[in-house]
């Protein structure tokens, strides 16, 4: 009786643990389905509400599962919008728009097929468009959501305006906001959005709810085996750099935030062993999930009026590549000053020495205008020490020491800038702490030209690129007293993010594109499904 | 319970142990708390006296001025030097934290007891920031600048025989503190109480704690008697 007793409480816990891991549904959504190599595409997603990520995964992969372009969207309320730079080299084909996140509890990405025709070549060679063989998953639509005030023929370069009306019923079943769109459409390439489970799960899927994690490993360079208890130094210069430390464990791996930085961030990442004669090696993880199969894909023959629209496309892009016009304005956030001071503390002494006598090496500098700083260079060796102002005696270990923000063990970069190449030098004469770390003393040098040229890249100092949260994106308002080159929008509204009411008036104003266009109302319900109106009108 | 249960629920734990050492897999615990900036801290020289505030490290929280906090830490607060330092457990070593970092810390004492400090600009010409113990919290604050300083002293012989002349002397100042007001010094007797009422509340004051039968003779009853009158909506003079 006992035993059985236990296997059903075993089975009613095993059954509230799988309960709690059901998943809903998550959503992609582009502003077109049809683009051309060059543009840009806007993106909407909705996340799982039991998905805690911080971040959004957003990638476009060709035919063969391979990532040509990816961004990173900051989630807000289980959703995320943003934009994809399409590459300008794409060839003509069927892509695929990914979205996911890294979160344990959401192990679904979402895929959406999209149309590229290359700039260049147009659809000159194409004679069949693969199409994915996919489960429409949120193609339903309401009553309950009304687009009005728009008649089915529409003047080009007129200013219109439309009413999105929602029951009031309906809007306590809405879940967060309403996304609107309104742009150029073809029904000859109508996509859908479908899942696929992804099996394939790492350690850093352990990280979803901490937002954007870089990671990566430390090797020796001789076992090629992880390393453990080697700080690794995260370091984006600026004239107060921004600094992280992690120091590895038994496998070696290193983890850095990257939660306050938006667009692409450069930082400079090196490692530091005690033993001085171990060689090390950085791998970066990369941010973006792995390649994946495709799903099958039917072909489609290609219609004279496909070619004509693409044709079409192409001379408007063309066009505004030409005149420099900038359909959407992307919106640079300041970057947060979270520190009034540099981490290795506020200086004891600061020298300018370009205000100074001419000297011409670090030697002369230290030996003329930086007391209790003792830079030596006998035999080509060069030697720094630091006076403790506390005890009133040398530091014997090297003081931390800095070029332009970025720290350094190679004095050889320092030994023969003169006054004219250094703008300031910091002094901390004292022994600094952050975290965990020690510093000897501080000796930070900020160049006139701080470009970082000296620093040469090594297996243990890399310099990467990297993506860190998208900045945000707004179409660019029309200029109607412009009458030298014709309004190309192809994107009349995008409001990713509209907050929920009874009556949303949208104002729009169409361009010089004469042709087919789509109103799509999008938004997820309580239960996790999504739903989208949509409503046709021409331009002519 | 017989054994086949004992099993059962064993390979139940086993499995439920498994699980958890696989979620623990990935950074440290604590890598992307917030990092504190210091200085190693000096041990002062040995004077008759006290130059912290307490005897031992005591468990504390501190938060910082960006809005972050950092619990579970070993504090003791110098009332010589009016500074926080901390013991930093990973590298073995006393840590004198950056006061521009503080905005507030606070911990539990040998005793159990509170203590929760705030960092504040002082009124003095300097302008200077100073940590002040929080000894009651309201629209008027009671705060104390638990201050200890090296005064020259008698000629003294300390337990190793060594004659020395200086001494740590704690002179603790107590303020009552509003944003709008400022600060206003109140000595912590009855009469250094009374005499930050004016006249016509005097008496009411020294009849409501006469009533409370609360007898002002250390910090505890002084903090007691201006909660009472502070409850009974007697209003300070700054």
């Amino acid at each position: 009786m006992k035993e059985k007793t236990i296997i059903l409480i075993l089975l009613v816990l095993a059954s509230i643990i799988l309960k709690a891991q059901q998943i809903i549904p998550l959503s992609v959504s582009s502003d077109r389905d049809v683009y051309v190599s060059g543009e840009i595409m806007l993106v909407k997603v909705f996340i799982p509400i039991n998905d805690q990520s911080k971040v959004n995964y957003l990638d476009l992969l060709n035919l063969q599962g391979k990532r040509v372009s990816g961004a990173i969207l900051k989630i807000n309320n289980h959703q995320a919008d943003g934009f994809l730079q399409l590459p300008d080299s794409l060839s003509t084909g069927t892509y695929i728009l990914r979205s996911y996140s890294k979160s344990p509890a959401n192990n679904l990405k979402v895929i959406k097929e999209v149309w590229v025709a290359n700039r260049f070549n147009g659809l000159e060679k194409t004679r069949q468009i693969p199409r994915l063989a996919l489960n429409n998953i949120d193609k339903k639509s309401s009553a309950s959501i009304k687009i009005e005030n728009i008649q089915y023929e529409v003047k080009s370069n007129s200013d219109n305006n439309l009413a999105i009306n929602i029951d009031q019923q309906f809007i306590n079943q809405i879940d967060g906001d309403v996304s609107i769109c309104i742009s150029q459409y073809d029904n000859l390439f109508k996509s859908s959005s479908a899942f696929v489970v992804s099996e394939a799960k790492d350690t850093t899927d352990l990280l979803g709810s901490k937002g954007l994690i870089l990671s990566g490993l430390v090797t020796d360079k001789k076992t090629s085996q992880p390393t453990s208890g080697i700080n690794v130094f995260f370091t984006i210069p600026d004239s107060i750099p921004d600094f992280q430390y992690y120091k590895t464990g038994f496998d070696g791996k290193f983890y850095f935030q990257l939660n306050n930085y938006s667009g692409l961030i450069n930082p400079f990442i090196q490692c530091f062993s005690t033993n001085q004669l171990q060689r090390l090696k950085i791998t970066l993880d990369d941010s973006y999930t792995a390649s994946e199969l495709v799903p099958s894909f039917n072909l489609q023959a290609v219609t004279d009026s496909f070619k004509n629209n693409n044709a079409r496309n192409i001379d408007v892009i063309t066009f505004q590549k030409i005149f420099e016009q900038q359909p959407f304005k992307i919106i640079q956030e300041p970057q947060k000053k979270t520190n009034e001071y540099p981490y290795y503390g506020k200086p004891n002494k600061i020298i300018n020495p370009h205000l100074f006598i001419d000297l011409p090496n670090f030697t002369e500098i230290s030996r003329e205008l930086l007391s209790g700083v003792k830079f030596r260079n006998y035999n080509n060796e060069p030697t720094l020490q630091i006076l403790n102002y506390a005890t009133n005696s040398y530091f014997e270990e090297m003081p931390l020491t800095l070029i332009d923000g970025i720290p350094i063990r190679n004095l050889n970069l320092i030994k023969d800038l003169g006054t004219q190449d250094i703008k300031r030098v910091d002094i901390c004469a004292s022994e600094r702490y952050y975290g965990d770390l020690k510093f000897p003393g501080v000796v930070a040098v900020y160049t006139t030209k701080a470009d970082y040229s000296n620093i040469k890249e090594t297996d243990q100092f890399i310099h990467p690129t990297l993506d860190a949260v998208q900045p945000q994106i707004t179409l660019s308002q029309s200029d109607i007293n412009n009458t030298t080159t014709p309004d190309l929008r192809q994107v009349l509204y995008w409001a990713p993010t509209i907050q929920l009411q009874n009556i949303i008036p949208v104002k729009f104003r169409t361009s010089a594109i004469l042709g087919k266009f789509m109103i799509s109302v999008r938004c997820r319900l309580k239960d996790g499904s999504i739903v989208c109106e949509e409503k046709q009108f021409e331009v002519k | 319970m017989n054994k086949q249960a004992i099993k059962i629920l064993f390979l139940f734990l086993c499995f439920i142990f498994v699980n958890e050492v696989y979620a623990q897999v990935g950074p440290a615990h604590g890598w992307d708390a917030p990092k504190i900036k210091g200085t190693r801290q000096e041990i002062y020289s040995i004077y008759e006296g006290k130059p912290y505030f307490t005897d031992n490290w005591c468990l504390g929280k501190i938060q910082l001025s960006n809005g972050e906090t950092i619990d579970s830490l070993y504090l003791r607060y110098s009332s010589f030097k009016d500074e926080l330092i901390y013991f930093n457990k990973q590298i073995n070593t006393q840590i004198r934290i950056d006061k521009s970092i503080i905005s507030a810390f606070k911990f539990t004492d040998e005793n159990g007891q509170l203590h929760s400090f705030r960092k504040q600009q002082f009124d003095n010409a300097a302008k200077s920031e100073r940590y002040f113990e929080i000894l009651s919290e309201g629209s008027v604050d009671l705060l104390c600048y638990k201050k200890v300083n090296l005064d020259e002293v008698s000629p003294y012989h300390d337990s190793k025989g060594t004659l020395k002349n200086m001494a740590y002397r704690q002179e603790y100042l107590y303020y009552f503190y509003s944003p709008a007001e400022g600060y206003a010094p109140v000595k912590p007797s009855k009469n250094g109480l009374l005499a930050q009422f004016d006249k016509q509340s005097q008496k009411p004051v020294k009849k409501l704690l006469r009533k409370n039968k609360i007898y002002i003779s250390d910090e505890f009853t002084f903090i007691a008697a201006w909660e009472t009158i502070e409850k009974n909506g007697f209003k300070v003079m700054f």
